[in-house]
C-alpha cells in the first residue's frame, strides 16, 4: 500500500471517529448545539448532491430546493396517510425526487445558464403545486405533526442525537456514492465531458444519458435529505420546503469548501453554517449573512479551489486536490 | 465497408455538401483532398454523427447508419479531430480507458490499451496529463490512440500531419502505416500535402465547394483538369 493510500485511510478513520464518537460525546448533552450541527449536515448533504451534479454532470443547478421539497413531502405524506415507516420514507422521499427529476430531463439539452434557469423554474412550479394541491399537501398551511424517525435496535432516532447519527450516515453514504462514481469508468467519462463533450461522444460516450443519471442520483440524495429534515422537525409548509435557502446555502457551502473535491462540500457546509450560527449571528444579529458573503467572495478571489483545496496544497505542497 | 449515397448538408441555407456519393472499400486507404472549405471535415462529421445530413444515405458494413452520435464508435467508426481534443482532467491512459470502455461497449481491457499505447509510442507518457503535459506530436498521437482504443474498423484521420516538422511527420506516417497493418484498418485520410497522400493512400477523392470533383488513383486525380483548376483558385462556374 502506498503512503498516500495509507494517509487517506488514516484520515477517513479519523473523520469517522470524530463524527460518530467524539462529537456525540462532547456535544451530545447540548441540544441547541447538536441541532445546529444537524442543520449543518443537512446543508452538507444537499451540497454533496449539488457538487456531484456540477462536478460530474457539468450542470449548475439553481433548483435543488425542488428535490428537497419533493422528498420532504413524499415521505411525510406516506407516513401520515399510509403509515409508512419514516425510515423507509427516507428512501421513498429520494425516489419521489427522482420522479420529479424525470420531468426535468428535457432541459438536459440546455447548457450553462439556460439549464440553471430552467431548473429554477421547475423548483418554483413544484412550490406552487404544493400550495395549490391543498387536499394532498395541506396547502400553504402545510403539514403538522409529521411522524418522527423510529426507534431502531433500542436506539431512538427521534431525538437530537438520533437525528445527528441519521444525517451523518446519509451524508457519509452520499460521499461514498460520489467517490465510487467518480473513480469508475463512468466517472472518468463524466469528468472528461466538461471540456470535451463532442470528443467524448465520438468515442462512444452516451453523454446525455450519463448527465441524466447524475441528475437522478443528485435528486435522490437531495430527496433523502429533504425527507430526513421533515421527520426531524416534524413540520412542513411549501415556503419552507421549497425555500431558496435549500438551493443557495448548499451552493455557497460547496464553493466555499471546494466543489471539485469530494469532501469540500461537507467541509464548506460545516464551516460556514457553524460559523454563521455560532459566531457571526452573535456578533451581528441582523444581517450576519453579510460576513458569509464577504468570506465567499474572498475565497473565490484568493482560493478558487476552496477550503479543502487550500488545505491540501498546504499539506501536500500541491498534488491532486481534485480527487480528495 | 462504407458507402455514402447522395449525402447533402446545409447550414442555414449554406450548402456544405451536395449529393456526395463515395465508397471506402475494406482494407484500403482513401485520401480526401480539396481546398479549404471544400467540405472534407463536414463529411467526416456526417460519417461520425457529429452533423446530421439533410439528405442522402450512409451504409456501413452493409447496414444503413442512423442514430445518435455516440453509437457510431460501437459500429466501428473511429475518427480524429483536426485540432486534437484530449479528454481534459484525465491522463493519457485514462483517455484510452474511456475510449475503449465506451467505444467497444466492453469493460476496459488493459492489454488492448497497452497495445495501443505501444503502437503510437505513448507508453512512457501514459501517466501524463493529456490536456496540459503533451507536445503537439504527442497530442496528435493521442488523438489516433483514442480512436484506435475504440476498436474501429474504419479510422478517419483529419489532418493529423498538420503542424508537424518534416522528420516528425515522416516518423508519424511510418507509425500510421504500421498501425493500419497491425489493426487491419480501412482508413480515410484528410490531408493537404500531396506527397503524403501519394505515399499513404490507395485511392483519392477530391471535394470542392461541397461536391465530389474527382475520384481515382493519385496520378489520375492530381492530373485531372478540374482538380488543377480548383487548386489554382479558379471558382466553379
Amino acid at each position: 500500500m502506498t503512503n498516500s493510500k495509507m494517509n487517506n485511510r488514516i484520515l477517513v478513520a479519523a473523520v469517522l471517529i470524530t463524527t460518530y464518537v467524539l462529537v456525540p460525546l462532547l456535544f451530545g448533552g447540548n441540544s441547541y448545539l447538536l441541532g445546529v450541527v444537524v442543520s449543518a449536515f443537512t446543508i452538507a448533504g444537499i451540497a454533496v448532491a449539488w457538487a456531484l451534479l456540477g462536478n460530474l454532470g457539468g450542470m449548475i443547478s439553481f433548483g435543488h430546493a425542488a428535490f428537497f421539497g419533493i422528498g420532504a413531502y413524499t415521505s411525510s405524506l406516506l407516513a401520515m396517510r399510509f403509515g409508512v415507516s419514516p425510515l423507509l420514507g427516507l428512501l421513498l422521499g429520494g425516489l419521489g425526487a427522482v420522479v420529479a427529476s424525470l420531468a426535468m430531463l428535457p432541459v438536459l439539452r440546455l447548457r450553462g445558464p439556460y439549464f440553471a434557469l430552467a431548473i429554477l423554474a421547475y423548483a418554483e412550479i413544484f412550490r406552487i403545486l404544493a400550495v395549490e394541491l391543498k387536499s394532498i399537501t395541506g396547502g400553504a398551511g402545510g403539514l403538522l405533526s409529521i411522524p418522527g424517525l423510529p426507534t431502531v435496535a433500542g436506539f431512538d432516532l427521534n431525538t437530537k442525537l438520533g437525528g445527528y447519527f441519521t444525517i451523518v450516515t446519509i451524508v457519509a453514504v452520499s460521499v461514498l456514492v460520489y467517490y465510487l462514481i467518480r473513480r469508475s469508468t463512468y466517472g472518468l467519462a463524466l469528468r472528461a465531458m466538461h471540456d470535451s463533450e463532442n470528443a467524448t461522444r465520438v468515442l462512444g460516450v452516451p453523454a446525455t444519458r450519463l448527465k441524466a443519471l447524475m441528475l437522478i442520483v443528485s435528486a435522490f440524495i437531495t430527496g433523502v435529505v429533504g425527507a430526513f429534515n421533515a421527520h426531524f422537525i416534524n413540520f412542513l409548509e411549501p415556503n419552507y420546503a421549497f425555500a431558496g435557502t435549500w438551493t443557495i446555502l448548499p451552493i455557497v457551502a460547496a464553493i466555499f469548501g471546494g466543489y471539485r473535491t469530494l469532501t469540500g462540500p461537507v467541509a464548506g457546509a460545516l464551516v460556514i453554517y457553524l460559523m454563521d450560527q455560532l459566531l457571526f449571528k452573535s456578533l451581528i444579529p441582523q444581517g450576519h449573512q453579510l460576513i458569509l458573503g464577504g468570506l465567499l467572495v474572498a475565497m473565490i478571489l484568493f482560493a478558487p479551489d476552496g477550503l479543502v483545496g487550500v488545505l491540501l496544497r498546504k499539506v501536500k505542497g500541491g498534488g491532486d486536490h481534485a480527487t480528495t | 465497408m462504407l458507402q455514402l449515397e447522395n449525402i447533402s448538408v446545409e447550414f442555414g441555407g449554406v450548402r456544405a455538401l451536395h449529393d456526395v456519393t463515395l465508397t471506402a472499400n475494406t482494407g484500403e486507404t482513401l485520401g480526401l483532398v480539396g481546398p479549404n472549405g471544400a467540405g472534407k471535415t463536414t463529411l467526416f462529421n456526417v460519417i461520425s454523427g457529429v452533423v446530421k445530413p439533410s439528405g442522402g444515405r450512409m451504409m456501413f458494413k452493409g447496414h444503413a447508419v442512423s442514430g445518435a452520435q455516440h453509437t457510431r464508435a460501437r459500429l466501428g467508426i473511429g475518427r480524429t479531430f483536426q485540432v486534437p481534443q484530449p479528454l481534459h482532467e484525465l491522463t493519457v491512459r485514462e483517455n484510452l480507458i474511456v475510449a475503449q470502455r465506451f467505444g467497444s461497449g466492453r469493460p476496459a481491457d488493459p492489454t488492448r490499451i497497452d497495445l495501443v499505447l505501444e503502437a503510437v509510442n505513448l507508453t512512457k507518457r501514459q501517466h501524463a496529463d493529456a490536456a496540459t503535459e503533451l507536445t503537439l506530436t504527442e497530442r496528435k498521437a493521442l488523438e489516433v490512440a483514442k480512436a484506435l482504443a475504440t476498436e474501429p474498423k474504419l479510422l478517419m484521420l483529419d489532418e493529423v500531419f498538420a503542424g508537424l516538422e518534416t522528420h516528425g511527420k515522416r516518423l508519424f506516417m511510418e507509425s500510421l502505416v504500421r498501425i493500419r497493418n497491425q489493426f487491419h484498418l480501412t482508413m480515410i485520410v484528410i490531408e493537404h500535402d500531396i506527397e503524403t497522400i501519394r505515399s499513404l493512400c490507395d485511392r483519392v477523392a477530391v471535394l470542392n465547394f461541397g461536391e465530389l470533383l474527382a475520384e481515382g488513383s493519385a496520378d489520375d486525380v492530381f492530373n485531372h483538369p478540374e482538380v488543377i483548376r480548383s487548386y489554382t483558385g479558379e471558382s466553379k462556374t
